[in-house]
């Protein structure tokens, strides 16, 4: 049995590794310590594709709330703000990735970990559960970004 | 004084960046040599309150009017339309930021909102000072805009005006004319202010809906004899929140000093535009969530208790459901090739 799920994005295979939870925001999370490191899901960043640039607005030991805005991404077919995926305390961040952001692309279950989060009342997807749920709103997330493209 | 002259005011940077001063001062050296030129400086005309001199003075303007300032031009439009100072916007050959090859959206919006109550027969040029480094850049295009006056547009009664008003202009618009005289600098009016936050409508956009008067909980927006919406109470405004103009279904509510380009009244309609936008996917709230997350701090601090989505929240959302239907999966490969 393969340790990963499918989820199929035109012609794309984006992998959904089953060790670790996720949040809806794109957002993996494997257990470290008492905490979790977090990182984007390969739907994230097939969307995002290459990342140029990563920015984080709130410090290290910072107590955030669920959807409060943290940071920016931009990357070569997208700018956007970074949202807290829960109430809790972002730990750390990956400083490698402010020199040079590009394991996100490289390796983003591995060294293109973002932070370090200890999340406070987190509501996490299983693999099973955050596939399901990718395929509920595949068809409404391409049309907001087709939307946008036709703007 | 003639009657081709045009009036420039620069209103100034709140930031103490020396390059953006430096900018401020070479453009002035520059214009008050310039012949058929009325010259002024300003704080920034955000921040100046119902009598101040600065605003006393741009209402004595009945002329041409060119402003600089460091703010997108349709903020500093309907900034200058909100203090009484009216006229049509004058086209200019700068760019502003944000502005796309062509926007042709503009007209569009035009033609839905209610306008602004009167408009005096003159035009009024803004030009964002964030858009070019290079001083003569200014310079230049306000000369040629002086030139255009001179030769077309001196028909206009406003200018005839100033020339009738010359006598009864108040005292210090005559001392500032005094102060010319002497060579003492560019004429400055007023020493910088106290910052100040509140929204500035932009009536080619609004359409009178009215949600920003029920979901606005401070008592900011009110209607006038006729029924129209306007900021009654500015300072009721509460400072940082932007959440109005979020809520705003024309994108007619501008903050002028917002860090949002789209709030701060760039051109278009929403953010950046350059890019796809993903926040919402990354785990950004919605308009309306992020609207109703800003008036709730704003509520707790004024000790009243957080209302969340139960007051205020336009219905429209409802029913904006799929317009298309196509072949979606088609997207990725499609992003691919697209050029951006």
């Amino acid at each position: 049995m393969s340790d990963h799920y499918i989820f199929l994005m035109g012609k794309y295979e984006a992998q959904i590794p089953k060790d670790r939870l996720y949040a809806p925001s794109h957002m993996w999370f494997r257990a470290e310590g008492a905490a979790y490191r977090v990182g984007f899901t390969a739907f994230a960043v097939r969307l995002l594709q290459d990342v140029y640039f990563l920015d984080w607005t709130v410090e290290p030991g910072a107590v955030v709330t669920a959807k409060q805005e943290i940071g920016e991404v931009e990357s070569s077919k997208a700018v956007s703000t970074l949202h807290a995926p829960s109430d809790g305390t972002l730990l750390r961040f990956n400083r490698e990735l402010m020199k040079d952001p590009t394991a996100i692309n490289v390796d983003n279950y591995g060294a293109g970990w973002l932070f370090d989060f200890d999340p406070k009342d987190a509501l996490l997807l299983t693999a099973e559960d955050y596939i399901r749920r990718l395929e509920g709103t595949w068809d409404e997330t391409q049309r907001q970004i087709k939307g946008q493209m036709n703007d | 004084m003639t009657t081709n002259r045009i009036t420039v005011v620069l209103s100034q940077t709140r930031s103490k960046n020396p390059g953006k001063r430096r900018l401020e001062e070479d453009i002035a050296t520059a214009l008050l040599l310039e012949p058929g030129i009325e010259f002024a400086v300003t704080p920034n005309v955000y921040d100046l309150s119902p009598g101040d001199t600065g605003l006393l003075y741009l209402n004595s303007v009945r002329g041409h009017l060119v402003l600089l300032s460091w703010q997108y031009p349709r903020a500093a439009h309907w900034l200058l339309d909100r203090n009484g100072i009216s006229g049509k916007q004058g086209v200019t050959m700068l760019k502003s930021l944000g502005a796309e090859d062509d926007e042709e959206g503009g007209d569009e919006n035009e033609e839905r909102g209610i306008g602004p109550v009167e408009t005096l027969d003159r035009y009024i040029f803004c030009l964002d000072l964030r858009a070019y480094d290079d001083a003569s850049v200014y310079v230049d295009e306000i000369k040629r805009i002086a030139k255009e006056a001179s030769v077309k547009l001196v028909p206009l009664t406003g200018l005839l005006t100033v020339s009738n008003q010359g006598d009864s202009k108040p005292d210090l618009f005559q001392r500032f004319s005094d102060l010319e005289k002497k060579g003492a600098g560019p004429i400055a009016l007023g020493e910088s202010k106290a910052l100040r936050w509140y929204p500035v409508i932009d009536y080619s956009r609004c359409t009178n809906c009215l949600e920003c008067i029920d979901f606005c909980l401070f008592g900011v927006y009110g209607i006038d004899h006729k029924d129209r919406i306007l900021v009654e109470n500015q300072d009721n405004c509460k400072r940082g929140c932007p959440a109005c103009s979020r809520v705003c279904p024309e994108n007619a509510i501008i903050f002028p000093e917002h860090k949002t380009p789209a709030i701060a009244g760039a051109p278009g309609e929403g953010p950046g535009g350059l890019k796809i936008d993903l926040s919402k996917l990354f785990g950004a709230p919605s308009a309306i969530e992020l609207a109703a997350m800003e008036r709730d701090v704003e509520l707790v601090k004024d000790g009243r208790a957080a209302v969340g989505l139960s007051v205020g929240i336009p219905l429209r959302q409802a029913g904006k459901a799929a317009t298309e239907k196509d072949d979606l999966d088609k997207l990725m490969d499609e992003l691919d090739s697209l050029d951006i």
